[in-house]
């Protein structure tokens, strides 16, 4: 069915339908059918005396008055109609022109006699075009009458010849002929058959000569480039029910090769370095590539292959995969990712990311994560490589988690097993009297309390005594003042007049959620009448509701906001997307119980790496426009190989000096941030010794704790006996998005944004494994095992200690939540313009504003001239950062600039870290609660589709 | 005394245990095999005024303003486990008014009450689940030992000792009460005609019960008992009402609530059930 609207696009100029093109003269006559015949014959007459002679004329006279006749007669038998039908209907005949035309073989003697006298480009050019005009507008099928396919095809066969080829002026004519004959080809396959079957003689070797012809122009720019692919197209397609077809592609021509390869040289010229000055940029959006003609190129080429895939012969499908991850992913993308400038990193994992978003085929995106979770570069798995990036401090790390968000929201189960449940599936990271609580879930909102209750003191304050109305009062209009000040929590009251929200919200925009204006269906996405049908709501969609309700309350007090109206969202969010992720997971293979698959006969995950070079293996790049924190925590070991020069360009040397100026004048640091430091190198040393200690400990604890020695026996048989009782481990994903959750305080807003996003993400699976370590509060874990609501609590100790030390704290609190609304109100307002068809939703990156991407991207051969355009574009949102900047910091004038930028950017950090800590809290306990209250979906076989 | 949902598990830990398995539903193995139509969902269970919810211990009593919405997903939760249960002849509906009030019916298929169908209400103790256990009153007191003549309260609490949160479970009363019509007990009776006739005379038991059952069912069609737009009412078979509602019962397919078609590759698995690694089925394009 797609094939089919697909077909029709492809198809600009049915028959009939003339598009005042001027390839052929006008007719001379729109007479009567006798006439026309009589016309054209007394032209053939007259070119066939020119033709009949002997010597082959290289007169000019004889040339031209040959076109001129050819020109008249094709024009006719273009406009000729068929026949009158038979009665009963059937085939018509061939109207009187055509039969003559196959009887006295007139095409293939003009062709001839062109060929014999040479075809100079002129002709070929005027021939190109003339057949073109034939197929393009006859009112009759032509091409199934060997009369006419067989000059075609040796008119073709000379385009193709090594000697006279194809002069690159004509290549237009000659694709658009082709994709003509493609087209009526499509909408008759026996032509197929014909060309692939009744090819002369002399052109044997290549019997699909079309094919062949239309190959090179595969990856072509412009309309030529798409002409050629869509006429590729439409041969896949007519191949996909032909195998004899579909085996010749496969066999012997070059298709899948060109594309695959064609990807790799695309590939090749796309910018090294991405070139973005925005502080939160971390992944190309469409906006982002659509003004870089390189990036076009790969794309174009991309969903050429994505569309292939989809309508090709499942030999020709499995061909091409194959080309794609041998001759493009391995070869190509696997050394790209691994370069060692860090730009060249954050280009190619940007593009990675990019590239997955984009491809909507199954079979396409099962080869790419193949490569990602299988393929081994140097030893690891893409997969490792990229999991070791999430810890680097710069803007890799904002694009490597935007690329596993995008993973993430693939809800593969292959990508879910590799970065995270085969290690949950030992069931060792549990106590093993904990085993059945598993799949438990938050019936009494207990763990959603333990949550809630992680939300610093200081951040529950009333706003802070407002001083500073007037300025308050531009951000959030008037009348809404009063509102805001009574409340805990003001993000959430900000924009009540505010159209719904687009369904694909950055996670920014998540900070003006809005006062839902109906029922169940929340800020966003289509509102379900209420009510209507009873029968179709479980209790998990939306219904009348009782006039007591809390949530029929709030809707009655659209007004007077209170802050778990803010709540309220995070629990539609949260019931949307346990919803979502519950459906889109409900054909894997296995529930992910701990029961099933079961713990005793998995194999045993991977070890922990024994050092851990995720942390020292990359430099911090970032600068202060980046919005990076230049903290290492000073327990922290310096990286190493920071600067040995390779790769880096003097920008980023001349940032590394002044970061490491930086870290040298944090040292004297006031005393309440040496406590804080104290206790963060305190905290690494432990994490240290604990790692260390662990193993002691776990036997310690389990001959301690009763009847777990007894269990542990129970559990020990299962397990090969010459294995080493592993340390519990629950893999490398999830112990560095905790380690840098725990560094919350230091990371920028944007990291922060991402890394929550994530971790939202993952706590929206419903297999108990997953979701038992991550939300269900009352879990005691192995002692080696962090649980996240640990790692929670010493980011709130951390946010605690700051507020104390920072008596401005509340005040800056409020101004951060303010600009955060702002912000997001920009983003918001940035309706996701133009999706592109074929792909997923692009919601992870709708955090900037469009036309910045163009602006930088555009510049990339010149690296000033993009500064400058990405500080014009940048103008904008720098505003509201400024002003928050200076309101923040107001009066510190006297301190050196850098001493006081870093300060700044310390506090700046913390401060938003205090208020996405607070959402992310409310995120994490919504979902532990709607998981309760969420019904799993029928296997898709069960339910049909 | 039998304790009908007796734990084996000691722990006083309230937290920590689980609803194990060797409780899942002894009886349900006995009468699992007929698969039952979905239950109605068109339920919202709903709190009393936000007043009477403050169900967990807000220590700090910081965010006790969510307390609404834990009582009110506590019952929520408690209904999903009902629902997940397939309780086999039984129908439950939260009330519109209170989430606290459940209105419910009982299908029996076979034995002495054979074609009965008796309505009931749940009543939920607003300090649940800390409370005491839920009380389950028929509408029509039917003629049972367990079941009070007057009041048609049913004895939950003899199963229930003590309610425990964690451990014991709404659906756990309605299965219950759904056994104690295949599974007669007349100790310490609420009904002691029914108890010593049970015992005596069974065959003048039998009578009795077949005209409770006779009764109830005449009463069928009567008005809800209390006035609630989700109150269960039953009404002779009208075809341009039922068959509509039937079909729509019988062809539900319930999918994510903003779920558009085609709008997301999802339900991505390449692994073999069985196997715990990636990309180990065959899907039959191989790839080398």
């Amino acid at each position: 069915m797609e094939c089919m609207s697909w077909l029709s696009r492809l198809n600009p100029r049915g028959p009939g339908s003339r598009s005042g093109r001027s390839a052929a003269p006008s007719s001379p006559c729109t007479a009567d059918p006798e006439t026309c015949l009589m016309v054209f014959e007394n032209h053939w007459r007259q070119v066939s005396w020119v033709l009949e002679k002997h010597e082959p004329s290289s007169s000019s006279d004889d040339l031209t008055a040959v076109r001129n006749h050819t020109d008249q007669m094709l024009c006719l038998l273009a406009e000729e109609r068929p026949a009158e039908s038979p009665e009963g209907g059937g085939v018509p005949p061939m109207g009187p022109i055509l039969e003559l035309v196959v009887t006295e073989n007139i095409l293939e003697c003009l062709v001839q006699w062109h060929l014999r006298r040479g075809l100079d480009p002129d002709s070929q050019g005027a021939l190109l075009k003339l057949f073109e005009m034939l197929i393009g507008q006859s009112q009759q099928p032509l091409l199934q009458h060997t009369a006419v396919l067989h000059p075609l095809l040796r008119l073709l066969g000379a385009c193709a010849d090594p000697e006279l080829g194809c002069p690159s002026a004509l290549e237009n004519s000659l694709v658009l002929l082709l994709n003509q004959i493609c087209v009526s080809m499509a909408r008759q396959p026996v032509v197929l058959e014909m060309l692939f079957r009744a090819a002369p003689a002399q052109q044997g070797s290549t019997n699909l000569l079309i094919f062949s012809l239309l190959v090179p122009f595969i990856h072509r720019d412009g309309a030529i480039g798409q002409q050629a692919r869509d006429a590729l197209l439409l041969v896949m397609a007519a191949s996909a029910s032909h195998e004899a077809v579909a085996r010749y592609i496969a066999e012997n021509s070059y298709f899948c090769p060109v594309l695959a390869t064609g990807l790799s040289a695309l590939y090749s010229s796309l910018p090294r370095k991405i070139e973005v000055r925005g502080d939160d940029w971390h992944a190309l959006r469409r906006e982002d590539w659509m003004c870089v003609s390189s990036l076009v190129l790969f794309m174009n080429s991309l969903e050429f292959c994505n569309a292939v895939v989809q309508v090709a012969h499942p030999l020709v499908r499995s061909q091409l995969l194959d080309y794609l991850h041998n001759g493009f992913l391995v070869p190509v993308m696997g050394p790209a990712l691994h370069k060692s400038s860090v730009d060249e990193m954050i280009a190619s994992t940007a593009y990675l990311d990019l590239f997955l978003r984009s491809v909507s085929e199954t079979s396409l995106l099962k080869t790419f994560l193949r490569f990602i979770l299988l393929h081994r570069h140097d030893n690891d798995t893409i997969l490792d490589t990229l999991l070791t990036r999430i810890s680097s401090n710069s803007r890799l790390c904002m694009v490597s988690l935007s690329l596993f968000r995008t993973l993430l929201s693939l809800n593969c189960e292959d990508v879910m097993l590799q970065l995270v449940l085969r290690y949950l599936l030992p069931c060792t990271h549990v106590m093993l009297s904990q085993r059945r609580a598993i799949r438990d879930t938050d019936l009494y909102g207990k763990s959603a309390d333990k949550f809630l209750s992680l939300i610093p003191e200081c951040c529950r304050l009333n706003a802070a005594p407002s001083t500073e109305r007037d300025e308050d009062s531009a951000f959030w209009g008037k009348g809404e003042q009063q509102t805001v000040e009574k409340e805990k929590f003001t993000l959430t009251a900000v924009v009540i007049k505010t159209p719904p929200r687009p369904s694909t919200p950055s996670r920014l925009a998540f900070f003006i959620r809005q006062q839902s204006s109906g029922g169940g269906s929340g800020g966003g996405g289509p509102s379900t009448p209420t009510g209507m049908e009873p029968l179709q709501s479980g209790p998990s969609s939306s219904h009348p509701l009782s006039p007591d309700s809390p949530m029929h309350q709030q809707q009655t007090h659209t007004e007077c906001l209170d802050w778990d109206s803010g709540y309220l969202e995070y629990l539609k969010d949260a019931r949307r997307g346990i919803e979502h992720c519950s459906w889109a997971c409900r054909d894997w293979s296995a529930p992910y119980d701990g029961e099933n698959p079961s713990p005793n006969t998995v194999p045993p995950p991977p070890p922990p790496p024994t050092s851990n070079p995720s942390m020292a293996m990359f430099p911090e790049h970032f600068s202060f426009q980046q919005g990076g924190s230049s903290n290492t925590p000073p327990g922290e070991p310096q990286p190493p190989g920071d600067s040995n020069g390779q790769g880096i360009s003097i920008e980023a040397f001349t940032q590394e000096l002044r970061e490491l100026e930086d870290r040298v004048k944090e040292r004297s640091r006031p005393a309440c941030q040496e406590e804080d430091t104290a206790r963060e190198s305190l905290s690494a040393e432990r994490q240290e010794e604990e790692q260390q200690l662990s193993s002691a400990l776990e036997v310690k604890l389990t001959g301690d704790t009763k009847g777990e020695g007894t269990v542990v026996g129970l559990c020990s048989p299962a397990r090969p006996l010459n294995q080493p009782a592993s340390q519990p481990y629950t893999g490398p994903f999830m112990v560095v998005l905790f380690a840098k959750l725990e560094n919350m305080l230091q990371n920028s807003l944007y990291v922060n944004i991402l890394l929550t996003g994530i971790v939202a993400q993952l706590a929206c699976y419903p297999q108990p494994l997953l979701r038992s370590f991550l939300l269900n509060t009352n879990m005691v874990f192995q002692p080696s095992v962090k649980s996240l609501i640990q790692v929670l609590g010493s980011v709130k100790n951390r946010i605690e200690a700051f507020a104390a030390s920072h008596e401005d704290f509340p005040a800056m609190l409020k101004k951060a939540q303010q600009y955060l609304v702002a912000r997001g109100k920009v983003d918001w307002t940035d309706s996701p313009a133009a999706v592109p068809p074929l792909r997923r939703s692009d919601s992870l990156v709708k955090s900037r504003k469009p036309s910045l991407g163009d602006l930088i991207l555009r510049h990339t051969n010149s690296p000033t001239r993009a500064r400058h355009a990405a500080q014009l574009a940048l103008a904008h949102v720098r505003d509201g950062g400024q002003s928050l900047h200076s309101a923040l910091f107001k009066g510190s004038a006297g301190a050196s600039g850098l001493e006081k930028q870093a300060e700044a950017l310390r506090v700046k950090n913390a401060v938003y870290c205090a208020v996405i800590f607070c959402e992310f809290l409310k995120e994490l306990a919504a979902l532990a609660q709607e998981h309760a209250v969420s019904l799993p979906f029928p296997h898709s076989q069960e339910a049909e589709e | 005394h039998t304790n009908f949902w007796k734990s084996n598990n000691k722990s006083d830990n309230e937290e920590q245990g689980g609803h194990g398995e060797q409780r899942s539903s002894p009886a349900r193995l006995s009468f699992g095999k007929k698969q039952l139509p979905p239950i109605p969902k068109n339920a919202a269970p709903i709190t009393k005024p936000a007043s009477t919810g403050t169900p967990t211990q807000s220590a700090n009593g910081t965010h006790a303003s969510y307390g609404p919405f834990y009582l009110e997903y506590s019952l929520l939760a408690e209904f999903t486990l009902v629902i997940k249960q397939k309780l086999p002849g039984i129908y439950v509906q939260p009330s519109y008014k209170s989430a606290l009030m459940w209105f419910g019916v009982i299908f029996i298929r076979h034995g002495l009450y054979q074609d009965g169908v008796f309505k009931f209400t749940v009543y939920i103790p607003d300090n649940y689940p800390d409370g005491e256990c839920p009380k389950l009153v028929f509408d029509i007191p039917v003629f049972h030992p367990l079941v009070d003549p007057v009041s048609g309260e049913l004895d939950v609490r003899r199963a229930f000792t003590k309610w425990r949160r964690n451990h014991n479970h709404i659906w756990q009363v309605l299965m219950y009460a759904r056994t104690i019509f295949y599974k007669i007990n007349t100790t310490e009776p609420l009904n002691p005609e029914a108890a010593v006739l049970y015992e005596k005379d069974v065959h003048l038991f039998k009578s009795k019960v077949v005209d409770s059952v006779k009764l109830c069912n005449s009463h069928l069609f009567d008005q809800p008992k209390i006035d609630d737009p989700y109150a269960i009412s039953f009404s002779p078979w009208n075809p341009a009402v039922h068959e509509e509602a039937k079909e729509r019962m019988f062809t539900y397919k319930r999918r994510p609530e903003d779920h558009h078609k085609g709008t997301q590759v999802s339900g991505l698995s390449w692994v073999k059930p069985g196997s715990t690694q990636p990309f180990s089925k065959d899907d039959g394009s191989p790839q080398s």
